[in-house]
């Protein structure tokens, strides 16, 4: 019992000893080794960077393109070659927006005597398929 | 004023015919107090279905547009007017809009197989 407490007297005078020359220990030897005086905090902190797994935005293959009525031969790219209909999202991989703008261009193509309705125009038909899921 | 687009498709003619009929529509316009900005043709083709009009089946055309500005109250007038035309085959009256420059074209893709498929 008594051998207990003194132990415990004495780790708690050791530690109250130690703590404050360690501190003092501690900024002496680093202010001994270090050639530039910098604060210590700049060491550890992480370098502002952007992102460098960033994936490209991924876009549509119409983005950044204005879709026109007199612009047969692109309209024609989104309808089939056997029936003239106009494709669903599901074929044509086109955002919202777009696939909205083709067919509502290739309906007033079709009406104004610009493209036709049943059919695609043979001039079109061996134009490289740029919709990803056509059979 | 409101800018508005008008796609004629004329008849198969001659040149100097085409050139009258052309005259005779812009001089319409501007007796109803339309300003023609411009007029470009787009050339003769073969027309994508046959076309049944004035006591005719046509197969070729001329496609013309004509880019104006005017007050919407003429434009049902010019129309009417264009439909009597025995040389314009199909006239089209459009509002042009300036495109309107939008921020984000594209949002990500959709996903695009919604059907089963078997891996």
């Amino acid at each position: 019992m008594f051998a207990l407490s003194n132990c415990r007297l004495l780790l708690q005078a050791l530690s109250r000893q130690q703590v404050t020359p360690s501190v003092r220990a501690v900024q002496c030897t680093r202010s001994l080794t270090s050639s530039q005086q910098e604060p210590p905090k700049k060491d550890d902190m992480p370098i502002k960077l952007e992102n460098p797994y960033k994936q490209p935005k991924k876009t549509c293959i119409l983005c950044n393109i204005t879709v026109d009525f007199k612009n047969v031969q692109l309209l024609s790219q989104f309808i089939s070659p056997h029936t003239g209909r106009v494709y669903g999202r599901h074929i044509t991989g086109l955002c919202g927006q777009k696939q909205r703008e083709v067919s509502k261009a290739i309906k007033k193509a079709r009406s104004m005597g610009f493209m036709s309705v049943t059919l695609k125009d043979p001039q079109f038909i061996k134009d490289p398929d740029i919709c990803g899921n056509t059979l | 004023m409101p800018r508005y687009e008008l796609c004629l498709i004329l008849k198969a003619m001659q040149r100097p015919e085409t050139a009258a009929v052309l005259r005779r529509t812009v001089e319409t316009l501007f007796e109803r107090g339309a300003i023609v900005r411009g007029l470009e043709s787009l050339g003769d083709r073969r027309l994508p279905y046959k076309i049944s009009k004035h006591d005719g089946r046509h197969t070729h055309g001329g496609y013309f547009t004509i880019d104006f500005h005017s007050s919407p109250n003429i434009v049902s007038g010019l129309l009417d007017h264009l439909e009597r035309d025995i040389d314009v085959l199909r006239p089209t009256v459009l509002k042009k809009d300036i495109d309107i420059s939008k921020a984000q074209c594209c949002g990500p893709a959709p996903e695009k197989s919604k059907h089963a498929t078997f891996q």
